[in-house]
């Protein structure tokens, strides 16, 4: 990076605006198989409002199966893109601003697919207005002592709040695609981008309002995922009660995030050609993040033992016996492999600079970091309190449907959003470059 | 600086370079031709600290949406437990720490509406009438310094502008 020439304010646009060029047949190919993936998962879940929540495979004891996992799984990928985009803008970070983009999109593509899994799980969809508060004649109102309307009310924030930042944060961005459109295109963004022409006025309040939404997105990244473990933790079932489970559980968010963050940006960085913004000192600093948050997850697994132990609880030191040991110890051992052991890897710097080896550990975690709610969700109520109320879970076809229609709609998002979308932030670049060059550093 | 004179002249002086841009705002000082809007592709504090711009007082708004959604959580938390007072889990009816989370989450969701609906009406948004007298390349690589002057006054204003490096041009 260091020898390569500098980058300009044209070669930034030129770069993110050739990503917006008509698509070739290859992309449409991909975007038809997605669309049926998600046209699979509608049709089970339809399947399944029809037939009734049994259709899945979640019983008694273990009646939070998938659903539940995926909606802490896609929560906990949403985390990070505010972590990036706010945490890291308050820190001045400057790794942050080619990735911050994409990991913002991310955030609001990733809650929206974690909202619609309580939906799902609902069984019954259309009394879901229940859980709103609205005045009625039975004076029933959602009960807010509820870590369940906890959620609701985080979820919908963090959905409202991270779309707003997102938006905000592309209005620039809009104009310079605008000032190069032609036809109906120009005349969509102009609409979108409200007229923004960059004048010093509204640049005044446009720097003031961005940091004042960095400095409230950053409590609340941390809020959404800690009600998301109180869902747990306020329960008294052995294994989930917990007071680390907060800070455990945003640290495996930011996990998990950082991971599907590398994930999507090493694709699309050698498609769309990329390498001189998304450096590999980017990259990198992404993996170093990764050691740090897989470092914080592997203390919490250490942790919640050490408290069974300590607790001398004969219960909860059960339910942790069984985890490593029991019917689910390889879904348990994929998780500590892939979430603690693998990231160590991160270390050598060779591993860590290496295209194949940072693609292949962020699929890793990715996995490991699902195991890691599948272990928590599933194993913790599969063997509680007695043994008679003992019970295994396996995915019904219809739940592993509706995963598959979850990522297929991900995915489907994602591509929609590069191909009509500024992917890479080029007034954040532009303004990278301007306070000293080097954004890798 | 802020208002415009009672002219329909706009020249725009466009530069490629923020530093060079700054120098020549700081420059305009000696010269009786008002600054109407400055342009430029990034938010710059070169040219801010030129411009001896205050800060943004967007602020408020976002103070004052805070402190509504505070006590919007708050209140529809205990407003909805008084209205049907069910004992859950053996605490008050109203109990104060679970309603935080109600209270904090508006406190944020209030304050962002508030902070975008300072954005919107203190930066004029949407603009779309900004757009006639405005270049283009502002939003790509360059910065442009747009004066309002009378018509005798425009020659100079051009002259000034390419003397200075950059292009000038006037707005019809």
């Amino acid at each position: 990076m260091s020898e390569s020439p500098q980058l300009t304010y044209g070669e930034i646009d030129r770069t993110v605006l050739d990503t917006l060029r008509p698509p070739t047949g290859g992309y449409w190919l991909v975007i038809m198989v997605l669309i049926l993936g998600v046209l699979l998962g509608a049709a089970c879940w339809v399947y399944q409002i029809f037939v009734g929540i049994g259709a899945g495979g979640q019983n008694i004891p273990v009646a939070w199966g998938t659903y539940l996992i995926n909606f802490v799984f896609w929560v906990g990928i949403a985390n990070s893109g505010t972590l990036i985009s706010a945490i890291l803008y308050l820190f001045r970070a400057g790794w942050r601003n080619p990735i911050a983009r994409a990991a913002e999109t991310m955030t609001v593509f990733a809650v929206s697919i974690a909202g619609l899994f309580p939906f799902i799980h609902l069984g019954r969809i259309w009394i879901v207005y229940y859980m709103l508060p609205y005045p009625n004649q039975r004076y029933l109102w959602p009960n807010f002592q509820s870590p369940l309307v906890f959620d609701v009310v985080a979820i919908s924030t963090y959905l409202t709040v991270s779309s707003l930042f997102w938006y905000t944060g592309l209005i620039p961005d809009l104009a310079a695609v605008r000032d190069k459109a032609t036809g109906v295109r120009k005349k969509i963004f102009t609409i979108l981008s409200l007229g923004w022409t960059g004048k010093h006025e509204q640049w005044r309040h446009y720097t003031r309002g961005y940091l004042f939404f960095a400095a409230l997105a950053t409590p609340l990244v941390v809020s959404v995922h800690s009600v998301v473990s109180w869902d747990f933790a306020l329960s008294v079932v052995p294994g989930w009660h917990s007071t680390i489970f907060a800070p455990y559980f945003v640290a495996g968010a930011i996990h998990s995030g950082l991971a599907m963050v590398l994930t999507l940006m090493i694709p699309l960085r050698k498609i769309f050609r990329y390498e001189r913004i998304l450096t590999m000192k980017i990259l990198e600093a992404v993996a170093k993040t990764i050691i740090f948050t897989g470092l914080i997850v592997g203390y919490a697994y250490a942790v919640e033992y050490f408290l069974a132990w300590y607790s001398h609880n004969a219960v909860e030191m059960e339910a942790f016996r069984w985890r490593a040991l029991g019917d689910y110890s390889l879904e348990f051992w994929i998780m500590v492999g892939c979430n603690s052991l693998v990231p160590l890897l991160f270390f050598f710097k060779r591993i860590r600079t290496s295209i194949p080896w940072l693609l292949g550990i962020s699929i890793l975690i990715n996995v490991g970091m699902w195991y890691e709610r599948f272990v928590i969700i599933v194993g913790s109520v599969a063997h509680g309190f007695i043994p008679h109320a003992w019970g295994l879970y396996r995915p019904s076809a219809i739940e592993f449907g509706i995963m598959l229609g979850a990522f297929s709609l991900f995915l489907l998002f994602f591509l929609l959003f590069l191909k009509h979308l500024p992917s890479i932030s080029m007034t954040e670049m532009k303004e990278t470059l301007d306070h000293g060059g080097d954004h890798g550093d | 600086m802020e208002g415009t004179m009672a002219t329909d002249i706009s020249v725009i002086g466009l530069f490629s370079d923020e530093q060079k841009t700054a120098a020549v705002i700081e420059d305009m000082s000696g010269y009786p031709w008002q600054i109407d809007r400055v342009h430029s592709p990034f938010p710059s504090h070169k040219i801010f600290d030129a411009l001896k711009l205050k800060k943004s007082p967007v602020g408020w708004f976002t103070l004052v949406g805070g402190i509504l959604g505070f006590f919007t959580g708050f209140g529809l938390a205990i407003y909805t437990a008084l209205e049907w007072k069910l004992i859950v889990w053996g605490k008050p009816i109203v109990a104060w720490i679970p309603f935080v989370i109600v209270g904090f989450e508006c406190t944020i969701l209030f304050s962002v509406f508030a902070n975008v609906l300072g954005l919107i009406v203190l930066g004029n948004l949407p603009d779309y009438k900004g757009l006639e007298k405005y270049d283009t390349r502002c939003s790509a690589d360059h910065f442009g310094i747009v004066v309002s002057c009378e018509e005798e006054e425009q020659e100079q204003v051009l002259e000034f502008f390419k003397n200075n490096g950059g292009e000038a041009r006037v707005f019809e």
